[in-house]
Formats: structure tokens, C-alpha cells, sequence
């Protein structure tokens, strides 16, 4: 197991080495000079601008610019906004909770309705309710995701007033300081009545927003890998054996069925980052997809620099451990020898 | 033409499976044409069909902007500014499907909008289909160097979550509807170089491939004349539902504000505009959007079909 964690590890390197290459290049080719950006309308003297592109080693040669970029990188450092003069790993860290949250949250609605409305579909082949269920997966699955938080914002939100419609907790009622950053958690550490309830209420439109894509894909998956263990020959035993149906379905069938769906659980890492930034930027969720656009509309180029690469490096990382854990849950496939 | 004869085996016996798979009736009979056998299989799937007309209706609709649009999509009416739909109590058969903030037609916008989106969706399927064909291909048929830099590159491109990238690009080269359909293009590429190289990696250990190297035909006729047409099944695929994709992420963009730029009536950013109505006047924020849907889900089922009819080893997930 270690060796072929080693290796894959390994592997990654050369990414990442082109990673840093393609935010550095990046960045150096967006128009508009940072300086200016910092010094504001009113323009300063030519002293200060000197100074000032010293201070960000802009004076220096390009090759120097990328060493020095690396070097600063493999220290932790991942640039300072040019904006509020805050370490971008110091914001990224501090608003990562809040995406992290979020992400748990949808994964988790979409496999608690996703696996057992694919194992139903998948024991009912070819009824209203198997057809119901693969036309919404494909609905799910095209859904464009922020017309989708609009719409649940309007109707649900406005229109009915069952939920908040922005933000992670009311501000006004309650004010407490972020321990952990998970809002679940630290609203019940606060000990403050109702605040759990009422960070729950926040979390729901969001949530579902996010979860709606990976629900389809789940429920699709999960029927039809679990259609494949339907005909397999231990299946049958145990139905001949005369075992209950939640018990063949639930246990023989669905535990198999599942490594596939497990698969694709961590593969959709990427696409839970991507669909945070939607989700975010409607809810007004102050997680790092809203901080990466608004950091655009800022100009605040290196967080968006640093933002690029933190998140990439963590989409990597969960799918090396995602190939590990398949390992461990499918003991066909062991890795190494 | 010699060529097709050299192909033909593997193409057929795509072709048979495809048919038995879908048990037609046709077996006792003479067996049919390579395209009647296509459609038996494609029409067997019902949400395909569905999807197909429906797509077809967009699209004509999207050719035809000019002459079936009841306005011009940039026309501002200020006298009528928010008109409800013609359903609604307060609505007219002039607005058939209302009116935005500017007193701008909805119908009219959302039609000249099938034509951005879909002319997005279809630059970004074809450049990809291209340079994906190109790349991939060169990376099978080239040396270890060769092939490693494309692989790496494009792992590189598949690392960075889709829309994240596109982002990053889209702050590099400026908002505008040209640099969309890069980004996207970039963001969607690696998948067809993927999969071009794998197809053409198994096709080259087959014997039409030996037998046309030993006949001595020139490497890029053997890559891309030999064995392309028998790799296209799944690339056909993959830039199908390429094109939702595309459209999907086009819009995600444009909503966000990096994509086309008001006032063009792109259905992302005519939903950018809209966020402030969500609370007054619901038609505007729920039509683009429900026309962004039904074009994804039409171009998805159809999708599902091709793939059924054209290649029946790919896995329906």
C-alpha cells in the first residue's frame, strides 16, 4: 500500500509543477497593471510606483519572477492580496470551512436519496416509477445550477418564506465567533438557542442546489451498477435460499453495486468545486467560490492566482485518496504488489 | 476507397452488435442498410426521438431568428416595461411571453438566444472535435516525448475543476463571447484527446493496421484515413453531448458575468440581468433559464440515443 501511495504521489508532481507554471503564465498575461490597481485613480509618484513594483519583484526578470514564485510557494506562501494585504492562503483557509461545509452537505443529500431511489429503480426495472426516475435524473443532470438556486430563492424562499434565502445564519439574532468554522458546529458551540436551527434553515436551499447534479448522477449510477449485481449468480443464491428482499437487495446486492457509485462520489470533487462557485455566488454563501469571482471583479490577481491553485491541489489530492479507498473497498483491485 | 474495404469489418461488426443488442425484427429479413439499422436502433429509444424533435424545433428556430422573432431581440419598448406574460391577467399577445427591464421581448430575446447558445455549443463541439482528433491522434501514433507532453498537458487541463479553469481564462483574456467559446473549448478538449488516443491505441494493435503499414502508406494517411473512421463511434458521442455541455458551462459564464456581454441575448446573461426581478416579476427569471434546460435535456436524450445505436460497448451510466 505505501509504495503505491508513494508512487501515486509521485505522479502528481509534474502536475503541480505545471500548474504553478499555468497560474504564473496566467496571471503575467492578464491586461491592466497591478500597480495601478493598488495606487487607485489619483496615481502616486514615480518613487512610490518604483518601490511598489520592487515590493512585488515586479522589476525583476521573468525566470526570476517564476523561481521566486515556486520558492514562495513550497514555503506555504501563496502570495498576498493586492487588495486587502491579507495572505491568500490566510483568506483561502478561513472561507474554506464554509465551501467545505456546503460540499458535505450536497454529497450528502444526494447519496441519501440518490442510492436508495437507484436500488428501488433498479428492483422495479421498466415501471412508472424506474421511467419517472431516469427521465429526473436526466432533468437533474442538465440542470443549469444557478437558474435552479434562483428559482428555489424565488419560490421557495421569497414567494413561501420557508427558508433564508442568502447567507449562513441570521447576523442580527445571532453573533458568535467562528471556532471551527463549520457553521453546524460552532452554532451548537455557541450554546445560543436556535442557532443550530437556524444555520440548518440557511444550509437547505444551498444544499440542494449543489446536491442536485450529484444526485442525478448517483441515482443513475446506482441503478444501473446495481442492475449488473441484480443478475449475478450470488444473487440468485440468496434469493433462492429464500432470504428476504431487504435483505438480498439491501445487503448481497447493494454492498457490491456500491463500489462504483463510490468512484464517482469522489470523482465529482471537481464538479462539487465548480458548482460551489454558482451556488455561492446566489446564496451569497461566503465560502471560497464567491471570494474566486469576486476576487476577479477586484483584480485581485493573486488571489485568484493562489485561489486556482489551492483549489486544484485539493481536487488532486481527493482523487489520489479516492483511488486508495477503492482499493481498500475492492479487494479485486489491490494496489502494489 | 480502398481503404473503406480495409475498414469495413470493424465498422460492421460495431454495426451487428448495435442491431442485436437492440433486437430488431429485421433479422429474418435481408439485413438492412447501415443507416436503416442506425435509426432501428436510435428510434428504439423513445427519449431520443423526443429529444431529437425537440432539438430539431430549437434549432430551426435558432436559424430562423430573424424572420420568426416578433421583435428585435434589442429592441427597448419603454412604454412597456415588465409586461407580464400573455396568461397572466395583465398580459397582451403583443408580449407573448412578456417583457424584461428595459421593455426588451422575451420571445424574441430567447429566440435569438437558441442561436448564441447553440453557435457557442457548436464552435466549441467542432474546434474540440478537430484538435482533439489531431492531438489525439498524434499522441498515439508519436513517440514516448511526443506523447507524454500531450498526455501531461492535458492531465494538467483535467486537474483544474472545469468551470474554475474556464474562469481563470476568462479573467486572462476578458469577458466576451469569442473567449467563452475558448475557454470552454479548452476546458472540454482534454476529454476528446483522451479519448481519440485510447480508441486509436486499440485500434493499432488490430491486423487492417498492420496489413496497411506493410503496404507502406504514409503515417499521416494511415492516422488519419485508416485509422480515424474507425475511432469516430465514440468521438460522435462525446461531441454530442460535448454540445450540451458546452452550452451549460456558455451560460454558467455568462451568468457570472464573464461570458457574452449584455445586451446580447445570450440565456446566461439575460438570467445575470434578471437576479434583481426574483421578488416582482418571475417571467424573467424563469424563461431563459427553462430555455437553457430543455435545449441540455433535448441535446442529453438524444445523446443517450446515438450512444445506444452507434456504440453499443459504451457503458450507459
Amino acid at each position: 500500500m505505501l509504495p503505491y501511495l508513494l508512487k501515486r504521489l509521485a505522479l502528481t508532481v509534474p502536475t503541480f509543477v505545471a500548474l504553478m507554471f499555468l497560474t504564473f503564465v496566467a496571471i503575467r498575461l492578464v491586461p491592466g497593471d497591478p500597480v495601478e490597481v493598488r495606487t487607485g485613480e489619483r496615481g502616486i509618484s514615480a518613487e512610490r510606483l518604483a518601490q511598489f513594483r520592487h515590493e512585488l519583484g515586479l522589476d525583476q526578470p521573468v525566470w526570476k519572477q517564476f523561481a521566486d514564485y515556486v520558492w514562495a510557494l513550497l514555503h506555504g506562501d501563496f502570495g498576498t492580496s493586492v487588495v486587502t494585504n491579507e495572505k491568500v492562503l490566510t483568506e483561502f483557509a478561513a472561507l474554506f470551512p464554509a465551501t467545505v461545509e456546503l460540499s458535505f452537505c450536497a454529497m450528502l443529500f444526494a447519496v441519501l436519496i440518490g442510492v436508495p431511489a437507484g436500488t428501488f429503480a433498479a428492483v422495479k426495472r421498466g415501471s412508472w416509477y424506474d421511467q419517472t426516475l431516469m427521465g429526473l435524473s436526466v432533468t437533474g443532470f442538465s440542470m443549469p445550477i444557478f437558474w435552479w438556486g434562483l428559482l428555489l430563492q424565488m419560490y421557495i424562499g421569497a414567494r413561501l418564506g420557508w427558508t433564508p434565502t442568502s447567507a449562513r445564519i441570521d447576523p442580527i439574532k445571532y453573533y458568535f465567533e467562528a471556532k471551527t468554522g463549520f457553521m453546524l458546529i460552532d452554532s451548537v458551540l455557541s450554546g445560543q438557542a436556535g442557532a443550530f436551527k437556524d444555520a440548518v434553515r440557511h444550509l437547505i436551499l444551498p444544499t440542494i442546489v449543489l446536491g442536485t447534479i450529484p444526485l442525478a448522477i448517483i441515482a443513475r449510477m446506482t441503478r444501473s451498477s446495481m442492475l449488473e449485481v441484480l443478475s449475478e449468480d450470488y444473487v440468485r443464491t440468496a434469493r433462492a435460499k429464500g432470504l428476504a428482499p431487504v435483505r438480498v437487495f439491501g445487503l448481497h446486492a447493494l454492498r457490491n453495486a456500491l463500489i462504483p457509485v463510490i468512484t464517482v462520489i469522489g470523482l465529482s470533487v471537481g464538479g462539487l468545486m465548480a458548482g460551489a462557485v454558482l451556488t455561492e455566488t446566489i446564496f451569497s454563501w461566503p465560502g471560497v467560490g464567491k471570494w474566486l469571482i469576486e476576487s476577479i471583479g477586484r483584480r485581485d490577481y493573486p488571489a485568484l492566482q493562489g485561489g486556482v491553485l489551492l483549489i486544484s491541489a485539493i481536487v488532486i489530492f481527493v482523487n489520489v485518496a479516492v483511488d486508495l479507498l477503492y482499493g481498500v473497498i475492492n479487494p479485486r483491485i489491490r494496489h502494489g504488489q | 476507397m480502398d481503404n473503406d474495404r480495409r475498414s469495413a469489418p470493424v465498422i460492421s461488426a460495431g454495426r451487428a452488435a448495435a442491431a442485436s443488442a437492440s433486437v430488431t425484427n429485421a433479422s429474418k429479413q435481408a439485413p438492412p442498410s447501415s443507416l436503416m439499422a442506425f435509426w432501428a436502433s436510435f428510434s428504439e429509444n423513445k427519449g431520443a426521438v423526443i429529444g431529437l424533435v425537440v432539438l430539431s424545433v430549437i434549432v430551426l428556430l435558432a436559424i430562423l431568428a430573424d424572420v420568426v422573432a416578433p421583435h428585435p431581440p434589442l429592441e427597448q419598448y419603454r412604454d412597456f416595461v415588465r409586461v407580464p406574460p400573455v396568461w397572466d391577467a395583465d398580459g397582451t399577445w403583443r408580449f407573448v411571453l412578456g417583457t424584461d427591464g428595459l421593455g426588451r421581448d422575451m420571445l424574441s430575446r430567447l429566440i435569438h438566444g437558441a442561436r448564441v447558445s447553440l453557435f457557442i455549443g457548436l464552435m466549441v463541439m467542432s474546434v474540440s472535435f478537430v484538435l482533439g482528433a489531431v492531438l489525439g491522434l498524434v499522441s498515439a501514433f508519436s513517440n514516448s516525448l511526443i506523447d507524454t507532453v500531450i498526455s501531461r498537458v492535458m492531465d494538467l487541463l483535467m486537474s483544474v475543476p472545469g468551470l474554475v479553469l474556464a474562469i481563470l481564462i476568462v479573467a486572462v483574456l476578458g469577458p466576451s463571447q469569442t473567449n467563452t467559446i475558448i475557454a470552454v473549448t479548452v476546458v472540454f478538449l482534454p476529454r476528446y484527446v483522451r479519448l481519440v488516443r485510447a480508441s486509436a491505441l486499440a485500434e493499432m494493435s488490430k491486423d487492417y493496421v498492420t496489413s496497411a503499414r506493410m503496404i507502406g502508406v504514409s503515417k499521416p494517411y494511415l492516422m488519419f484515413v485508416t485509422v480515424l473512421p474507425n475511432c469516430l463511434a465514440p468521438l460522435i458521442v462525446q461531441s454530442a453531448l460535448g454540445v450540451s455541455e458546452a452550452i451549460l458551462e456558455a451560460a454558467a459564464l455568462g451568468f457570472l458575468g464573464l461570458g457574452a456581454q449584455p445586451p446580447t441575448p445570450e440565456w446566461g446573461t439575460m438570467l445575470a440581468d434578471a437576479r434583481e426581478f426574483i421578488r416582482s416579476n418571475p417571467w424573467i427569471v424563469t424563461l431563459p433559464g427553462l430555455a437553457i434546460l430543455i435545449t441540455v435535456v433535448s441535446i442529453n436524450l438524444m445523446g443517450d440515443g446515438l450512444r445506444d445505436a452507434l456504440d453499443p460497448k459504451m457503458q450507459r451510466s
